[in-house]
C-alpha cells in the first residue's frame, strides 16, 4: 500500500525530441512554447519535466506531488533506484490515487491539522456494526478520546480514538478498506 | 500451486524468495517495517504492507501484524525465510489455524528440533551418531561432574533451548564444572528463558559439516550433499563451500544415507539441514538440525543445479519430490563469502549509508544481496549485506574466482568484511582445505594472517 505508488516519471532532455519543432530557436521561457509543452504533457503520464539548455533551466511539475516514500526516510533517498526496472503493482482494489493519498509513512500533508494514523495492519470500518451509522462524518466536531473508527485485526475490533479535539476535516480511507501500520485515517483540525 | 505468498522476512532472503515466486508465477506480498520502506524486497514484491515500526519485535516478529497482512492481502501461504519466525512452532501453528500454509516443516517437527535435548534423543533413536554425553537434561553440577568424568574432559555444557553458539561453556577439568554450570544456566535463562543444560564430550578441532535435506509430504526424503561451514567466528559462519575438502565420496554416501534414514523415520517434511561435527579421521556426530532454508543454501544450488527455494515452495504445496537420490548429480565446487557490514578487524557492526556500490559479475559469479547505492544499512537488523557465491570446475579455480570477485566488489560509505575474506582465502590452511572451526581465531592471531588482512584493507576499494 505504502509502496503502491506509480513510479515518478521523470523526464529529462530525452523528452525534448517530442517538443514542437518551433521551439528550436526559441528561449525556453517563451510563453507560447511553454503553453505547448504543458498541453503536450497533459496528454501523457509525465508528471515532471526538467529541461536544461545552456544556462536556461525549465522545471514543470503536474498534479499532486507524488507520494514517494523514497523521500520519507531521511538520508535514504534513492535516485539510483528510479531507473530500476519497475513492475507496476496494485494493492487490492484500491484506487491508485487513493492509495497514494493514503500511503502510510509519508511526510505530513501540506494541509493543516492532526493526522490520526492506524496503529496496526487491519481493516478499517467507519461504523460500529454494518447496519449502524458511522462514528463520525466529515465536518463533525470531536472530543479528545472520542471513537472515530474500528480497525479489525485478527478478528478483533479495535476502536481508534481521537488524540485531539477538533473538527474532522477529512476522512482519508474508505469503509472496509485494508490499512497498514502508520496509514493516515483522519485529518483533524484541532479546536 | 499457491496463488499468493507473503514473505515474512526482509533483506536478501526476501528478495531470493520473491525471485523464486516470480519464476513460479506466484504473486508475492512483502511486509516491512517503517525503516524498510525503500528496501528492494518492498519494491520487487507485487504488493507490500507496512506492518510496524523498526524494532523486529514490533514488525518482523509481530505475529498478529503479519497474519493481518496475510489476511488483508489474501495470501494463502507464508514463507518465513531464515531467522525471525522461521523456526517458531507457535507461529507455524497459528498460520495453519488461519488456513495459511506455513512453508516449512510441521509444527511438531519445529518443536522437536527447537529443543536440543529432545532433538538429540530423537536423533539417537533414529540412528544418528551422537557425541558421548548426557541422555537428557543435566539437573545439577554434581550430576554434570559425574557425567564429565565418565565421558572424559574436556566437555561442553550447552543450553537445551540454545543455538547459534549462545549458552555454551567448555569445561577442561573437574574443578571448573560447578562454576561453569551456574554461569551457563544463568546465560541460558537470560537468552532463551529456559535454563536446562545438557553435556557432551568436547572436540577441540572439529569441522562443521552439514547435510541438505529435501523431503516431500508423502514420506520421501533425499539429500543434496554437504556444505562445509567451518570458517566461522563466534559460531557465526563466514565462508561456506561444497563439497567439503574433508568429505570423501564414501563418507558423503554414509552421512547422506544415515541422514535420509533418520528423516524418513521422523517423517520430516520440507527443507532442512542436519549439522554435524566432523572429527579428524572421518567420525561424525549429530549436532543440531535447522528446520528451515539456510543462509548458505546457494552453495548447494550451484553444485546441484537445484533451485532449493522453488522446490521448497513446491514441496509445501504437496508436490512429490521430482528427483530420486540417484538423480542428484553434484558437480564442481561452490564457495560463498558472507559480506557483512562490519569492521574487517574488530567485526563491530558498521551501519550507515552506502555511497558507492558495484557488484562483481562474470562467469560463475552470483551475488544475492538487497544492497544498492544510497541504501542505508540499518542498525535494527543483522549485518549480512550480501552473499557472494562462486562456482567453478575445481577448488583452486573457485578460490581464484572468489578472489577476483572480491577485488571487484565496491561498497563505499560503510565498512565491510571483504578484506577479511581476501586474507582468509589466501591462507595456506584454507588453500589446502585443512581447516577447522578454530580457523578464524588462528588467522587473526597469526602474524601472516594479520599482515595479509592489513594489506587487503589497503587494497580494498
Amino acid at each position: 500500500m505504502a509502496s503502491k505508488r506509480k513510479p515518478t516519471q521523470e523526464q529529462s532532455s530525452a523528452r525534448s525530441a517530442a517538443l514542437p519543432s518551433s521551439s528550436q530557436d526559441t528561449s525556453l521561457v517563451d510563453l507560447e512554447v511553454l503553453r505547448q509543452i504543458v498541453e503536450l504533457l497533459e496528454t501523457s503520464d509525465v508528471t515532471q519535466l526538467s529541461w536544461r539548455r545552456g544556462d536556461e533551466r525549465l522545471m514543470i511539475r503536474r498534479g499532486q506531488p507524488p507520494a514517494t516514500i523514497v523521500q520519507t526516510v531521511p538520508g535514504v533517498a534513492s535516485p539510483s533506484l528510479n531507473d530500476a526496472p519497475f513492475v507496476e503493482r496494485r494493492m487490492l482494489d484500491r484506487q491508485e490515487s487513493g492509495a497514494a493519498a493514503a500511503a502510510a509513512p509519508r511526510p505530513a500533508p501540506e494541509k493543516p491539522g492532526h493526522l490520526v494514523t492506524s496503529p496496526f495492519v487491519g481493516t478499517f470500518y467507519r461504523t460500529p456494526a454494518p447496519d449502524q451509522p458511522p462514528f463520525v462524518e466529515a465536518g463533525a466536531t470531536v472530543r479528545k478520546g472520542q471513537v472515530l473508527c474500528i480497525i479489525e485485526a485478527m478478528k478483533l475490533m479495535n476502536e481508534i480514538e481521537a488524540e485531539v479535539a477538533g473538527k474532522i476535516a477529512e476522512i482519508l480511507v474508505e469503509n472496509g478498506q485494508p490499512v497498514e501500520f502508520g496509514q493516515a485515517l483522519f485529518r483533524i483540525e484541532p479546536a | 500451486m499457491f496463488k499468493k505468498i507473503l514473505i515474512a522476512n526482509r533483506g536478501e532472503i526476501a528478495l531470493r524468495i520473491i525471485r523464486a515466486c516470480r519464476e513460479l508465477e506466484v504473486a508475492t506480498v512483502a511486509i516491512h517495517s517503517t525503516a524498510d520502506s525503500n528496501a528492494l524486497h518492498v519494491r520487487f514484491a507485487d504488493e507490500a504492507v507496512c506492518i510496524g515500526p523498526p524494532p523486529s519485535k514490533e514488525s518482523y516478529l509481530n505475529v498478529p501484524a503479519i497474519l493481518s497482512a496475510a489476511e488483508i492481502t489474501r495470501a494463502d501461504a507464508i514463507h518465513p525465510g531464515y531467522g525471525f519466525l522461521s523456526e517458531n512452532a507457535e507461529f507455524a501453528e497459528v498460520c495453519e489455524k488461519c488456513k495459511i500454509r506455513f512453508i516449512g516443516p510441521r509444527p511438531e517437527i519445529l518443536r522437536l528440533m527447537g529443543n536440543k535435548v529432545r532433538a538429540r534423543q530423537a536423533m539417537r533413536e533414529a540412528g544418528l551418531p551422537l557425541l558421548p554425553g548426557s541422555e537428557g537434561v543435566v539437573r545439577e553440577p554434581k550430576e554434570a561432574e559425574e557425567l564429565a568424568r565418565k565421558i572424559g574432559f574436556p566437555v561442553i555444557l550447552k543450553a537445551a533451548a540454545g543455538g547459534g553458539g549462545r549458552g555454551m561453556k567448555i569445561v577442561r577439568g573437574p574443578g571448573a564444572i560447578s562454576g561453569a554450570f551456574s554461569t551457563a544456566a544463568a546465560e541460558a535463562v537470560a537468552s532463551f528463558g529456559n535454563g536446562e543444560l545438557y553435556i557432551e564430550r568436547y572436540i577441540e578441532r572439529p569441522r562443521h559439516v552439514e547435510i541438505q535435506i529435501m523431503a516431500d509430504e508423502h514420506g520421501r526424503v533425499i539429500h543434496v550433499g554437504e556444505r562445509e561451514c567451518s570458517v566461522q567466528r563466534r559460531h557465526q559462519k563466514l565462508i561456506e563451500e561444497s563439497p567439503s575438502p574433508a568429505v570423501s565420496a564414501a563418507l558423503r554416501e554414509q552421512m547422506g544415507r544415515l541422514s535420509v534414514a533418520a528423516m524418513e523415520r521422523i517423517r520430516y517434511n520440507n527443507l532442512g539441514t542436519i549439522e554435524y561435527l566432523l572429527e579428524e579421521g572421518g567420525k561424525f556426530y549429530f549436532m543440531e538440525m535447522n528446520t528451515r532454508l539456510q543462509v548458505e543454501h546457494a552453495v548447494t544450488e550451484l553444485v546441484s543445479g537445484i533451485d532449493l527455494v522453488r522446490e521448497q515452495i513446491r514441496l509445501a504445496w504437496g508436490d512429490p519430490l521430482t528427483r530420486t537420490q540417484q538423480d542428484v548429480d553434484l558437480r564442481g565446487v561452490a564457495i560463498e563469502c558472507r559480506i557483512n557490514a562490519e569492521d574487517p578487524v574488530t567485526f563491530a557492526p558498521s551501519p550507515g549509508k552506502i555511497t558507492a556500490y558495484s557488484a562483481p559479475g562474470g562467469l560463475g559469479v552470483r551475488v544475492d544481496s538487497a544492497a544498492y547505492e544510497d541504501y542505508s544499512v540499518l542498525p535494527h537488523y543483522d549485518s549480512l549485506l550480501a552473499k557472494l557465491i562462486v562456482s567453478a570446475e575445481d577448488r583452486p579455480t573457485a578460490i581464484r574466482r572468489m578472489q577476483r570477485s572480491l577485488s571487484e566488489y565496491v561498497i563505499q560509505g560503510i565498512r565491510t568484511n571483504i578484506a577479511f575474506h581476501r586474507a582468509a582465502l589466501a591462507d595456506e590452511g584454507f588453500l589446502g582445505g585443512a581447516y577447522d572451526t578454530r580457523f578464524v581465531e588462528r588467522l587473526l592471531a597469526s602474524e601472516t594472517g594479520t599482515r595479509r588482512l592489513r594489506r587487503a584493507i589497503e587494497e580494498t576499494p
